[in-house]
């Protein structure tokens, strides 16, 4: 065991030296125990912190990261936007620092397929990495099987914006085009779906938009749900902001948990439910139900739900030991879909990886949610939960703690509106920075 | 910004914690720094960790648990630890 902590203490010493060094250590053969391999395909909010927290945690590991684009573009603030707050521009990050202060290498590719018995992830550009461990984080991808008539194609023009890109300025201009009494309808799928309150904050930000520029406008939202994430919370500050419950609010939420929205006719702009009801409107955002992200689906290491199974207190695919998921396309119910999740979901997997390879003891996971939304650009609500491994395969909500903002007052409010932007600044930081 | 890496390279130094509950406060302090010690606490109201002491900070965290104290969020996390703990995570981040 000592000789082991030494070894370790030593790596990480090597590191803090410097990239020169590192690129040194690079060049050792694989089978090196002291400097095992890990690939993490996906560098969004779970993929660039695992990278990130593995590298500070043990420099002596070895981290590749794979990931298709050279930039990232946050969904986490991108509802802000339709408020007028900011700019794509300003939620756009790169991976420059987790190259240049971490020593992650950042592989700008697109991993194709896994080949899970000789641990090698193939890439797009023909090259393929080895890995002693695998961590996947894919992000989501989209069913197009519910709605009939809303595919890939279709949602160019009807955008979900779902992942933040073109399709988010999509949106906005088609939000900003429609005429003064025009109707916006989003339609959100049952869970479990990426940012349970994400729809909601997206009509609350459309609706500030609109309350000044057209405000004769509507924002019908058709849930596929009974009930929502915050709901009391954003009801309330509906009311308050957007006249919620009376005939002339911006906002109206329908439930058609029983009558679900089946096809889509393009021509006419409609949405039909199972028992005919048909909606139409101006813009149609609508967001299908995902699964995780396909690179996954195709390995094997999703089930039928679509989603990938794990041992939360390790994060191990149940399907292959050497295969760790996080982040949206993990199964961590109930833990929500969102970036905070994610984050917390790699550290707690970056210790148990570091305590596999170096077969050290394992730390008990902690993970920690805090999903903050804007009810306007002075108006905050949040809803936060711990969690923590049951003895067996399942992740307990401490009871007694968590739970939405208490405060409910404009000076709580206010305040939880402030700290909705810095936290959202300081994560994107502690995961790319 | 420097005082983040501040506490990031802290972490970086003492990667192997000599006992199991120490494992412990770091896997929970790890989760405290996704909202906090940003440096922009000179212009935000959120504290910056790492200029709190282990005291101050053991206090708080109490304080907070025990609804001695307000704030819009730190209450209801508190809440979730046991009093051991939240010494521990407070001697954790007190000393990187
Ligand atoms: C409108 C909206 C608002 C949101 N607001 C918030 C919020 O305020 N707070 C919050 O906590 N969460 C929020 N979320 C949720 C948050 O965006 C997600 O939970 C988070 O992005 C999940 O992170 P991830 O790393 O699992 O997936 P992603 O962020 O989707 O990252 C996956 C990455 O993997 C890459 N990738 C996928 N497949 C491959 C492959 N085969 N090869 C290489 N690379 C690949 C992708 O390019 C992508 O960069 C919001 C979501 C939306 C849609």
């Amino acid at each position: 065991m000592r000789s082991v902590l030494s070894r370790r203490r030593f790596l990480t010493g090597c590191v803090g030296l410097g990239a020169g060094l590192l690129t040194g250590c690079s060049r050792w053969p694989l089978s090196d125990p002291a400097e095992p391999r890990v690939v993490v395909v996906g560098g969004g909010f779970a993929g660039a912190t695992v990278a990130k927290y593995l590298k500070i945690l043990d420099g002596g590991i070895r981290v590749t990261l794979v990931e298709a684009q050279s930039r990232y573009t946050t969904c986490p603030a991108s509802n802000w936007l339709f408020a007028g707050m900011g700019d794509m521009e300003r939620l756009s990050v790169d991976y420059q620092a987790l190259r240049s202060r971490y020593g992650v290498e950042v592989v700008a590719d697109t991993a194709t397929a896994l080949d899970l018995s000789r641990k090698r992830v193939q890439l797009q550009s023909g090259g393929a990495q080895a890995y002693d461990r695998l961590v996947l984080a894919p992000g989501i991808d989209f069913r197009w099987d519910v709605i009939a008539g809303y595919d890939a194609a279709a949602a160019e023009r009807f955008p979900h914006a779902w992942k933040a890109g073109p399709q988010t300025l999509t949106l906005l201009r088609q939000v900003q085009a429609m005429p003064a009494g025009g109707v916006v309808l989003i339609a959100v799928p049952a869970d479990p779906y990426r940012c349970p309150p994400g729809p909601y904050e997206r009509a609350s930000m459309m609706a500030f938009w609109l309350k000044q520029h057209k405000p004769r406008a509507k924002i019908l939202i058709l849930d596929a749900k009974r009930s929502f994430s915050k709901q009391a919370l954003f009801e309330a500050g509906w009311a308050k902001h957007y006249g919620y419950g009376t005939p002339n609010s911006l906002i109206e939420w329908h439930s058609l948990a029983d009558n679900p929205l089946l096809e889509l006719h393009a021509d006419s702009k409609i949405l039909a439910s199972e028992f005919g009801d048909r909606f139409t409107g101006d813009v149609l955002n609508i967001i299908p139900p995902q699964t995780a992200g396909s690179i996954a689906r195709r390995s094997g290491l999703a089930d039928a739900g679509g989603w990938c199974p794990v041992r939360p207190a390790t994060a191990q695919s149940t399907f292959d030991e050497f295969v760790h998921v996080i982040g949206d396309a993990a199964n961590y119910a109930p833990i929500p879909k969102s970036a905070f999740a994610a984050n917390s979901e790699a550290k707690a997997c970056a210790f148990a990886v570091v305590s596999l390879l170096r077969e050290q003891p394992l730390a008990e996971a902690h993970w920690l949610n805090t999903c903050y939304s804007l009810v306007t650009p002075e108006h905050g609500i949040s809803v936060a939960g711990v969690y923590k491994p049951d003895t067996g395969n399942t992740i307990n909500s401490v009871s007694g703690a968590g739970g939405v903002s208490v405060g409910n007052n404009a000076e709580a409010e206010r305040a939880e509106a402030e700290y909705a932007q810095i936290v959202y600044r300081n994560l994107v930081a502690d995961s790319f920075a | 910004m420097r005082r983040l890496r501040g506490i990031v390279c802290a972490l970086a130094l003492f990667p192997v914690p000599a006992v199991r509950g120490d494992l412990s406060a770091q896997a929970i302090a790890m989760n405290c720094l996704n909202c906090h010690a940003s440096g922009q606490a000179a212009v935000s109201r959120l504290p910056e960790l790492g200029r709190i002491s282990t005291a101050e900070l053991e206090q708080a965290l109490l304080a907070f648990k025990y609804d001695r104290r307000n704030a819009t969020l730190m209450p209801r996390l508190a809440k979730a630890y046991s009093d051991a703990e939240l010494a521990a995570v407070a001697a954790y981040l007190g000393r990187h």
